[in-house]
């Protein structure tokens, strides 16, 4: 018997060593983040997080112009999306007929399997011609007065584009999460709402959906997480320059293209490169808080299940 | 039974269900509008795609080096179809053992609260943005400066950066995988004597396989389309890497030489873009076939 214990403890051993590396290397990617960005945070202090100004020759920066097209970005991107994708999950879950629930499902995955770069690439040749060609005159001509549409260059590329993109990509998350919440609605609750003489829409608005919100919230908390750390589209998209966007037709900059961009070239200078890093930081810390409140929430209504639409390609 | 003869105890009842019905049907028209307009991208980057990249769309284009000028002009994309290949085989070298090992441990070993402390540890490494993790995998691996391995921009480094992303998915689905068999299995093979190393190799191993293996295709799924991590650990090369570290180590790959022709102003290359991205497509869908079939078959033949 000694050997069979000693392959399991053997067994327990190298499953624990497997164990320990996972936490040390998310321990060593927090640590890294935090020592590489000390010396901006260090120099500028907490007011690095309203200068405007971003001169790396000067040395000076201030991170404001790139949280303003961060959080502009990841806001237009959730106000287009949420009500698509709650349609979608309504769609899929209530009114599709059944033999056609699957295909339609799997269309909805294949679009969260669709790479970034895929999605900017269509975005640069559709999305940016059909803005700059159809709706940005349209704008131009009529809403010209209006402050937070006014079209200052005609060029398709901004945060306008970007967004779309970004909707189009969280899409799929948000639609499959409220699906999932959508059918972990007690079916006896449901029924006795139809035997009452409910429509489907009764049953939806004052059966399933208050029983579905939190659910809801959670998927669209996680959409939220996925589109403030989306990369290569928004770089290929938003223009790329440092300005704070004053309105839906501006160009702009996000954290993270800021960083695809500049970071190769901001390692040569420590302090130039730390301040990226503090970007980085900024990013992670806000995706970690965002994960704990999603997926706490999403642990309660739906039991943790993942659904295939969370792990797209970024 | 004498109600029927009756007048209807609500007059109105008759437009009150018209009206009722009529909010269904808008009700449906909305739902049908979004998820028409929701799936319209998948069939039109697909169709755009097709309808610009199809001239090159041939066996030529995947089995020959990019050449000409600007670089890719002529040629194909062989480089990038190798890279890609030298990256999933070095992300899946780090990330399979750890993912299906940590997976095993939570499901087997793990007290409640080491496990609640892990499982929140995965879930949030899956949602750390991968341009987060390409500084990280660059200040590890890649940069030549301060601690690290100084594995220079190369395919190692970039493999293993990638492996960090696939990890935990990994990890999710192995996991589930075992959780889903049924208790009995286990705790049959477990009342007969065995230790927990047998039941999992005689057992789990063997009823948690195809989730193991969605597991796995999903990760490639998703890192053959990352981009963003590679810019700081690989970035790309026109031409075979001759080693794995170090110069020349550096690989080519699918989506970042998507990026690369797109940001250049020759059309030619834009053309060659669209069609490298039904290649990437192709892939990831033949990847996500493999897996839904994979689960098709486990759910047959083994639980």
């Amino acid at each position: 018997m000694f050997t069979l214990k000693y392959k399991d403890d053997l067994f327990k051993f190298i499953l624990s060593v497997f164990v320990l590396s996972v936490v040390l290397v998310f321990l060593i990617s927090i640590i890294i983040i935090l020592y590489y960005s000390y010396p901006s945070i260090a120099r500028y202090g907490i007011s690095f997080l309203w200068t405007k100004e971003w001169n790396p020759p000067k040395e000076i920066f201030g991170a404001l112009t790139f949280i303003a097209g961060t959080f502009l970005v990841t806001f237009l991107s959730l106000l287009f999306a949420i009500p698509f994708s709650f349609g979608i999950g309504i769609f899929l879950q209530e009114y599709c007929p059944f033999f056609l629930r699957g295909v339609f499902t799997v269309i909805v995955e294949m679009l969260a399997g669709i790479p970034s770069v895929v999605f900017g690439v269509w975005g640069v040749l559709t999305i940016v011609p059909w803005l700059r060609e159809s709706v940005e005159p349209f704008f131009n001509a009529h809403f010209s007065g209006v402050p937070f549409l006014k079209v200052e260059e005609n060029i398709g590329y901004g945060i306008l584009a970007a967004s779309i993109i970004v909707a189009f990509m969280i899409l799929p998350i948000i639609s499959s999460i409220t699906k999932d919440s959508l059918a972990s609605v007690p079916k006896l609750a449901k029924d006795g709402a139809l035997a009452m003489g409910a429509t489907k829409l009764d049953v939806i608005k004052d059966v399933s959906l208050p029983y579905a919100l939190n659910g809801i919230y959670g998927g669209i908390i996680l959409g939220f997480g996925r589109a403030i750390g989306e990369t290569i589209a928004v770089v290929l998209l938003i223009g790329n320059q440092a300005v704070v966007p004053k309105s839906l037709f501006s160009v702009g900059y996000t954290i993270s293209s800021l960083l695809a961009n500049t970071f190769t070239f901001a390692v040569i200078s420590p302090i130039y490169a730390s301040a990226e890093v503090e970007l980085a930081l900024l990013l992670l810390l806000t995706s970690l808080i965002i994960n704990i409140v999603g997926r706490n929430i999403l642990n309660r209504v739906i039991g943790g299940r993942f659904s295939r639409s969370q792990f797209g390609g970024g | 039974m004498e109600q029927h003869s009756q007048a209807p105890i609500f007059p109105s009842n008759k437009g009150y269900l018209k009206r009722k019905k009529f909010y269904n049907n808008v009700a449906v028209f909305f739902a049908v509008t979004a998820f028409i307009i929701g799936s319209f991208p998948v069939f039109h980057i697909i169709y755009k795609a097709v309808s610009i990249g199809y001239k090159y769309l041939n066996w030529r284009f995947v089995s020959t080096l990019p050449t000409g000028f600007p670089i890719g002009a002529e040629g194909g994309i062989l480089n990038a179809v190798v890279g890609d290949v030298y990256l999933i085989i070095i992300a899946s070298i780090l990330a399979v053992p750890i993912g299906v090992g940590t997976g095993l441990y939570l499901s087997l070993f793990g007290k409640k609260r080491t496990n609640s402390f892990l499982r929140l540890l995965n879930e949030l490494m899956i949602g750390i943005p991968s341009i987060v993790w390409g500084i990280v995998g660059f200040y590890v691996f890649s940069t030549n400066a301060g601690p690290g391995f100084h594995f220079g921009f190369s395919a190692l480094a970039g493999g293993l950066t990638l492996g960090f992303i696939m990890t935990p998915i990994i990890t999710l689905l192995t996991e589930q995988a075992v959780n889903q068999i049924p208790a009995s299995y286990i705790e049959g093979a477990l009342a007969l004597g065995a230790t927990k190393w047998q039941a999992t190799r005689a057992v789990i191993l063997k009823a948690a396989l195809g989730g193991i293996f969605i597991g796995i295709l999903l990760g490639v799924m998703n890192i053959i389309g990352q981009t963003a991590p590679l810019l700081f650990t690989n970035y790309y090369n026109t031409g075979m890497p001759t080693g794995v570290t170090g110069p020349g180590g550096a690989v080519g790959d699918l989506a970042m030489l998507i990026f690369i022709y797109i940001h250049e102003p020759s059309k030619i290359l834009h053309y060659k873009a669209e069609a490298a991205s039904v290649v990437l497509l192709l892939f990831i869908f033949a990847l996500d076939l493999g897996l839904r079939l994979i689960n098709y078959l486990a759910k047959k033949f083994i639980l």
